[in-house]
């Protein structure tokens, strides 16, 4: 494993490309440059999920129908997302950070975290890491990204948010008060509406307010989270650049989907969950490893997202408890809208190192299992499954925010 | 109704009540037990899986009846007074606990609603030595599951085998199978499997310490009884069906090593220190008169050791968790052990050279 130098102070970049999945259709067809572009999900969904800058213009938004931003924009152009190309985009990107660093993480399809503590005196300091990777990523695919720099991933987020697009800002960790200063608590990363509108009520509208505020009074309104809030405001944020999977355990396997349409009738979401609990169960078993926790995530069409999760009595990579453990926590849930996302992760996990079990029937189970896992390894996931999970709904036109080049996420 | 009772007495009986009762307040009656005074005064206590009646000597009884009392409070207040201790009851709500000069009111519930003990048609009787259930029950525990999803592994099995003459116990986890046989002249001509829950077994072995007595074992449809000591220690059936464990049992497997049981021990133990986690993975590997035994991790590091086997055959190299082949050891007490392989995924046979009674089995891991 990669030993982390554990410095007072850290340098994190956040690459963030702009506008990605337009940019990426304006690159692939030279047509679309240059115009007001608007990509939506796939399959029947007609939402769009990113808009070029020439569309923004226009005030098309993420989100908007398509009739809706007509409206606002008569010529646009809808393009259908082309999930693929986008994950490979993210893949290829991948491999321009790790000529800088070994500490990369890829936070969502189009953001990545850098640490660059340690290696950033290579290449002469970080912001000639971020105006390198900005060049190579327009060279290689004629995109535009921003580069936030900061002493933590939050500062590094906002540095990137307010500088774009194609900007590039450093700020330091002297500067930091003073930026935060006068910005409105939504600038920052995690803090949503509903937050924003609940500090409001406490009389919290700025960093600052924020940063300020009495812990007390943030702990008693937002229980444990309130500490959080509190270093937040001060511009305090200690997650680390988690790097790549292969150096440290695997803490979770989980895999996450966005349905083409909403999800609302019991026996749809069942056999989407039965499909992510069976690739799940596959990568685990795949790992050699076993869970004992099973999560379930939801998100409904306002984009309210939870996560429950329940522990199971014995760990297990089966596709069939994982199933079954997902299913009791749906039990228990009373569904108030319908579900745009559902996720399934198993944590908790052990090495199993391949014990052997010593009765026939669980050998057939294993052995049954392994070779479905074989067949869809070699041939691609879910070529072999269960009856249940034929005939799905196809091709998810949002990539999820949980989606990872390799799928594994090492954090909870 | 007015009793009286040594406190050395009721120490010992509500110490052994003391592991059945429920700590849990679910079911506030189930962290209490009853108390029958009469003619043969009884103790009970039940956790809904196992319950115990055990007989009270008490000295001075005015009345006969009931009470249903806290077990834990009563137990800790005999263990802190000194003297005989006198209990006075008005009713089934409260009782007055005196010994010397200090006195306790506790309150008490009502002794109808203690679940009843049930009716017993025993139709299936079997006696042997304490000691000998004791050792059978030990020798079996350490290999039955402990919280799995498949339930009925987390028991034993007591088989009664007519054919062969024998009872048998056995205990797996479904990686591991440890089985123990104790030959009987006059079993009952059918073939009977009942299921035991782990914790009533595991409950069951301390009052299993004389050797001289015997116990007496009932097999109803629903429950067993053992009685011993005059305590009747009863146990609610797991109903489910038990693997068909005889068939993983390897009859022929043609590669028999005799290894010294205190020297593979030591080996293991020593092997096992490059390793995270207490399921170390070592891999064996057997030639002719000798046997070395590797384990490794790539954060730590690696370890190797080798030790004198009697064997003559093909070299052969398996995979075996450490802690289950160091638990099977740690229950034999032979000098030597007798391992039979014979393929690196086949279950292996470890048992007692001399020893045709008790044997182990281990299922390998892949490597």
């Amino acid at each position: 494993m990669l030993q982390k130098v554990i410095t007072e102070k850290r340098i994190i970049l956040l690459v963030d490309m702009d506008a990605f999945f337009a940019s990426v259709e304006q690159q692939v067809n030279p047509a679309l440059r240059g115009k007001p572009v608007a990509v939506t999900g796939g399959g029947t969904r007609t939402v769009v999920t990113t808009s070029s800058y020439e569309a923004r213009k226009f005030g098309v938004k993420t989100g908007m129908n398509t009739y809706e931003a007509l409206q606002a924009c008569p010529h646009l152009i809808i393009v259908k997302g082309d999930h693929a190309r986008y994950t490979h985009t993210c893949a290829e990107l991948k491999k321009i950070y790790q000529q800088f660093t070994p500490l990369v993480e890829i936070y969502s399809v189009d953001e990545a975290f850098l640490d660059v503590t340690t290696t950033e005196h290579l290449f002469g300091g970080a912001v000639e890491i971020g105006k390198r990777i900005k060049t190579e990523i327009k060279r290689q695919f004629g995109i535009s990204a921003s580069v936030g720099i900061g002493p933590n991933k939050l500062i590094a987020k906002l540095a990137a948010d307010i500088s774009k697009p194609d900007g590039l800002r450093w700020i330091k960790e002297e500067e930091v008060p003073e930026v935060l200063e006068d910005l409105p608590v939504e600038a920052l990363w995690g803090i949503g509406k509903r937050i924003a509108r609940r500090l409001e009520a406490l009389g919290i509208k700025t960093c600052g307010e924020l940063g300020r505020a009495p812990v007390g009074v943030l702990r008693s309104h937002f229980g444990i989270m309130g500490e959080h809030l509190k270093m937040m405001g001060e511009g305090i944020h200690n997650g680390e650049v988690t790097g790549d999977e292969g150096d440290g355990e695997v803490k979770s396997v989980g895999h996450s989907m966005t349905f083409p349409v909403d999800l609302w009738k019991r026996p749809e979401i069942s056999r989407e969950l039965l499909r992510l609990s069976e690739m799940v169960g596959a990568r685990t078993r795949r790992y050699e490893l076993r869970g004992r926790v099973v999560s379930l995530t939801v998100r409904y069409r306002s984009f309210e997202t939870f996560t429950r999760r329940r522990r199971l009595e014995c760990s297990t990579n089966d596709t069939r408890r994982i199933y079954r453990a997902a299913l009791s926590i749906l039990d228990g849930i009373r569904l108030r809208e319908p579900v745009r996302l559902l996720g399934v992760t198993l944590s908790e996990l052990e090495n199993i190192r391949g014990q052997r079990p010593l009765f026939h029937e669980e050998q057939r189970r294993e052995d049954l299992l392994r070779s479905m896992d074989d067949l869809n390894q070699r041939f691609g996931t879910l070529t072999v499954t269960w009856g249940a999970c034929i005939n799905p709904l196809r091709h998810p036109g949002v990539i999820s925010p949980a989606w990872r080049p390799s799928g594994i996420r090492k954090s909870l | 109704m007015i009793i009286r009772v040594e406190r050395e007495e009721l120490q010992k009986k509500l110490g052994n009540i003391q592991n059945i009762v429920e700590k849990k307040s679910t079911m506030p009656i189930l962290s209490h037990f009853l108390l029958s005074v009469g003619e043969a005064s009884t103790i009970s206590a039940t956790d809904l899986e196992t319950a115990i009646r055990e007989p009270i000597n008490i000295i001075e009884r005015d009345e006969e009846g009931e009470l249903c009392i806290p077990a834990r409070k009563l137990f800790e207040i005999v263990r802190e007074v000194d003297g005989e201790i006198k209990m006075e009851s008005d009713g089934h709500e409260w009782i007055k606990v005196s010994a010397g000069r200090s006195s306790f009111r506790i309150a008490c519930m009502n002794p109808e609603e203690f679940p009843k003990w049930p009716g017993l048609d025993g139709k299936t009787r079997l006696s042997l030595p304490a000691g000998r259930l004791h050792e059978m029950i030990e020798k079996t525990l350490f290999s039955a599951g402990e919280s799995d999803t498949r339930y009925t592994l987390n028991s034993l099995l007591f088989h009664l085998r007519p054919d062969r003459g024998l009872f048998t116990v056995v205990g797996t986890d479904g990686h591991r199978l440890a089985e123990i046989d104790e030959p009987f002249e006059d079993l009952p001509s059918e073939e009977i499997k009942v299921i035991i829950p782990r914790k009533s077994a595991s409950e069951l072995r301390r009052f299993l310490t004389e050797d001289e007595e015997n116990v007496e074992i009932t097999i109803t449809e629903k429950h067993l009884v053992f009685t011993v000591g005059g305590i009747n220690f009863l146990v609610r059936l797991i109903d489910g069906t038990y693997p068909e464990y005889e068939q993983v049992i390897p009859k022929g497997n043609e590669k028999r090593l005799e290894i010294a049981r205190e020297g593979f021990i030591k080996t293991l133990r020593r092997v096992s220190v490059i390793s995270k986690d207490r399921n170390s993975p070592v891999k064996i590997n057997i030639s002719s008169g000798l046997m070395t035994v590797n384990s490794s991790d790539p954060d730590l590091g690696e370890a190797r050791d080798e030790l004198e086997i009697n064997y003559e055959g093909e070299s052969l190299s398996l995979g075996f968790n450490a802690r289950y082949l160091l638990e099977a050891l740690n229950s034999m007490e032979a000098e030597k052990v007798i391992f039979e392989l014979q393929e690196p995924l086949t279950p292996t046979l470890l048992r007692e050279e001399g020893n045709e009674r008790f044997l182990t089995v281990i299922m390998p891991l892949r490597i």
